[in-house]
């Protein structure tokens, strides 16, 4: 595909620690072509931060070790390239927004000094231009009043305010590929929807390829054009956003959707919840990690770790579309299930 | 255990389990500046009024800052309230002191939102969730130990975990042991707050369910404080919604999401995502300007004036009070006409 822009091909990484290795991640492969937003989505442990750490090259060694895999950045292995080579392009192509804006940015540096440090590596600006570009970023991303506003120090912002200036840091160098770790998580959903919008709207005047980390389905729904579902350190499935919604395949992506209520009333009156306990990865499961919650659950589950196949499409009238991890068959529409909620 | 005191009084419908008039938290603050000084306040709950029911489930919701949290902390004696009146079945508690209140708190407890950090690592399991039973000096340790096996059956942990310590538990499971603390007094009231925001998607649905179970089963009344407005919506009968330290609309759980009336709750609800594209991408949004403003001021008018998407002049001088019988909107622009009609 010549518009994919990054591809990850079968990407394990593990991590040593007290109760012995952890594989977080586990063959994990997905592309992500540009203009559009690629949502993975799972619970705590599920493996999807470190693999946007691994894209961004920060699996620190000695716990941790990027141990198969490619990460193919415009035919360049990510994996490969010297440090010199990475640092070009980390910040300067590839770009990160990380969760908590609080700890992510430094308390004595004033807000321009961060701003202006990636522009005068990369794009190589001289203190003035980059501070005009700096004033005009921060207008960019709704801070009022950028002229007075770039001198202060991170303290000095409110918690959603501190998440635009980290937005615009990582916007400066206008990156192709912009990945996002629960970059809305710790705001207010006032404020998030204002965050959203700002996503889609660079997205359409610059063209840029997002990877959304998130546990929220909602974000999920709103942003994403397609969506991988992460259990245990794999992709368990992964399709449009529309054909997920609509006709979950994996019996995990249909317990998530299941144990989520919904605000608009359109949740039936029992909630079900997913039975038993997210995966020990430091102990994981026999065969599929996600038998021991399962309710479809076969005796080879035990055994066997399902591959990705191609789903079964959404209604005739579709093409099939995206793949799960599963030995059964748990399709079902849901539209006709949530009416009568 | 002290018997309370009885008499009703003026305490508002007998009906009403909990009764909260007036309700203000005000925290002092020091303000400095090169010219100026001087102490300043934090109006975080200013003038909040509400009623519980038995049995019912009241939810508060709003966004950082819009003190809910701090109003269920002043309802459990953690804060000390500013002015204002809580009553409990009759009994006003606002006004009493430390060791007079203790009879009271059997009948309020509350579930905190980190399970991490609202339990004792040191502590077994078992003394965590008999501890309230320590401190009230119910019963010999043996008694006060089957009261532990039995709510830790209540609410779907294996007593044999009894002589376990935190950390050998889930996140799931710790909220588990919170809610068998709070429920092993028999209270008539459990005030949550944000008890499942810190949990994995498909625990919170686990620990939705068992409250509402419980609700069933034991007939206790909850305070739900969340910010998860689709939460909230599962779980409660009535919703409260806050702006800036006050209510801003009140009413049953379907009117106010079937319904907002309150410009504030308006865009709250289109701000919410909703785990379905189709839906989304037809949805029209109400963006709000700005932030919350910083609740260390009085303002003149609707506190919500300056991001409000259809203010008038008049807004900025009249402060709105909360109006109607059982839908209660605190809005100049929204008539009382249009809410009687419901």
């Amino acid at each position: 595909m010549p518009d994919t822009l990054l591809e990850v091909e079968d990407l394990s990484v593990e991590f040593r620690t007290d109760e012995g290795t952890v594989q977080a991640v586990n063959g994990v492969s997905f592309g992500l072509r540009a203009g559009e937003t690629l949502g993975l989505v799972g619970e705590s442990g599920s493996g999807k931060s470190v693999t946007s750490l691994a894209i961004m090259g920060l699996v620190a060694p000695p716990a941790g070790r990027i141990t198969r895999g490619q990460i193919f950045y415009r035919l360049q292995d990510l994996l490969l390239l010297p440090r010199a080579d990475m640092q070009r392009i980390r910040g300067r192509r590839i770009a990160m927004v990380f969760q908590d804006p609080l700890t992510s940015l430094n308390p004595f540096l004033t807000v321009g000094e961060q701003l202006t440090e990636m522009t005068r590596i990369h794009l190589r600006l001289g203190a003035e231009q980059a501070r005009t570009h700096a004033i005009e970023m921060l207008e960019r991303v709704g801070i009022p009043g950028p002229e007075r506003r770039i001198d202060q120090y991170p303290h000095e912002f409110s918690g959603g305010m501190r998440q635009r200036v980290m937005i615009a840091m990582a916007l400066s160098c206008q990156p192709e590929v912009l990945i996002a770790d629960e970059p809305t998580t710790a705001l207010d959903v006032t404020i998030q929807a204002q965050m959203l919008e700002l996503f889609q709207e660079l997205q359409r005047e610059l063209g840029m390829a997002i990877l959304l980390i998130t546990h929220d389905l909602g974000v999920v729904a709103q942003v994403c054009h397609r969506v991988a579902v992460m259990y245990g350190g794999r992709i368990v499935e992964t399709a449009s956003a529309d054909a997920l919604f609509a006709r979950p395949q994996h019996p995990y992506t249909l317990g998530l959707l299941d144990s989520i209520p919904r605000w608009d009333g359109r949740t039936s009156q029992m909630l079900k919840a997913i039975e038993g306990q997210p995966p020990n990865m430091a102990d994981p499961p026999t065969g599929c990690t996600f038998h021991p919650r399962c309710p479809y659950k076969l005796e080879r589950c035990q055994r066997d770790m399902p591959p990705l196949e191609p789903r079964l499409p959404v209604d005739e009238s579709t093409p099939a579309d995206g793949q799960k991890a599963c030995f059964v068959e748990v399709s079902r529409t849901r539209a006709a299930e949530v009416n009568h909620g | 255990m002290v018997e309370p005191v009885t008499g009703r009084g003026h305490a508002g419908e007998p009906t009403s389990l909990l009764e909260v008039r007036q309700l203000k938290v005000h925290f002092p603050f020091r303000k400095g500046s090169w010219f100026w000084g001087g102490t300043g306040w934090i109006r975080a709950v200013d003038g909040v009024s509400f009623t519980v029911a038995a049995g019912e489930t009241l939810g508060l919701v709003g966004e950082s800052g819009c003190g809910k949290t701090t109003t269920a902390r002043a309802l459990v004696g953690l804060t000390r309230p500013t002015s204002g009146e809580v009553w409990l079945e009759g009994d006003r508690l606002d006004q009493l002191s430390e060791s007079a209140m203790r009879p009271y708190r059997r009948k309020i407890q509350m579930i905190f939102q980190d399970p991490f950090a609202s339990l004792n690592p040191r502590m077994t399991v078992g003394a965590i969730i008999a501890e309230p039973l320590a401190i009230m000096g119910i019963g010999t340790k043996r008694d006060r130990q089957l009261e532990a096996v039995r709510v830790m059956d209540l609410v779907g942990l294996n007593p044999r975990f009894l002589n376990r310590y935190p950390h050998e538990f889930s996140g799931g499971q710790r909220q588990r042991v919170g809610i068998a603390r709070a429920l092993i007094l028999n209270p008539k009231l459990v005030v949550c707050d944000e008890p499942v925001s810190a949990l994995d998607v498909s625990i919170q649905a686990q620990v939705i369910q068992l409250l509402m179970e419980l609700q069933q089963k034991l007939g206790v009344a909850y305070l739900f404080i969340a910010h998860d407005l689709a939460v909230v919506r599962h779980i409660a009968h009535r919703v409260g919604v806050m702006y800036l330290g006050r209510i801003v609309e009140l009413g049953s759980t379907h009117d106010i999401f079937s319904s907002p009336q309150h410009p504030y709750t308006q865009a709250l609800l289109s701000a919410a995502p909703l785990p379905d594209p189709a839906i989304q991408r037809g949805r029209k949004r109400i963006v709000l300007r700005g932030e919350v403003p910083r609740p260390d001021q009085e303002y003149p008018g609707c506190p919500f004036a300056d991001r409000c998407p259809i203010v008038e002049s008049s807004c900025r001088e009249q402060v709105p009070q909360l109006a109607g019988a059982a839908r209660q909107v605190s809005c100049l622009k929204v008539s009382q006409d249009s809410l009687s009609g419901e």
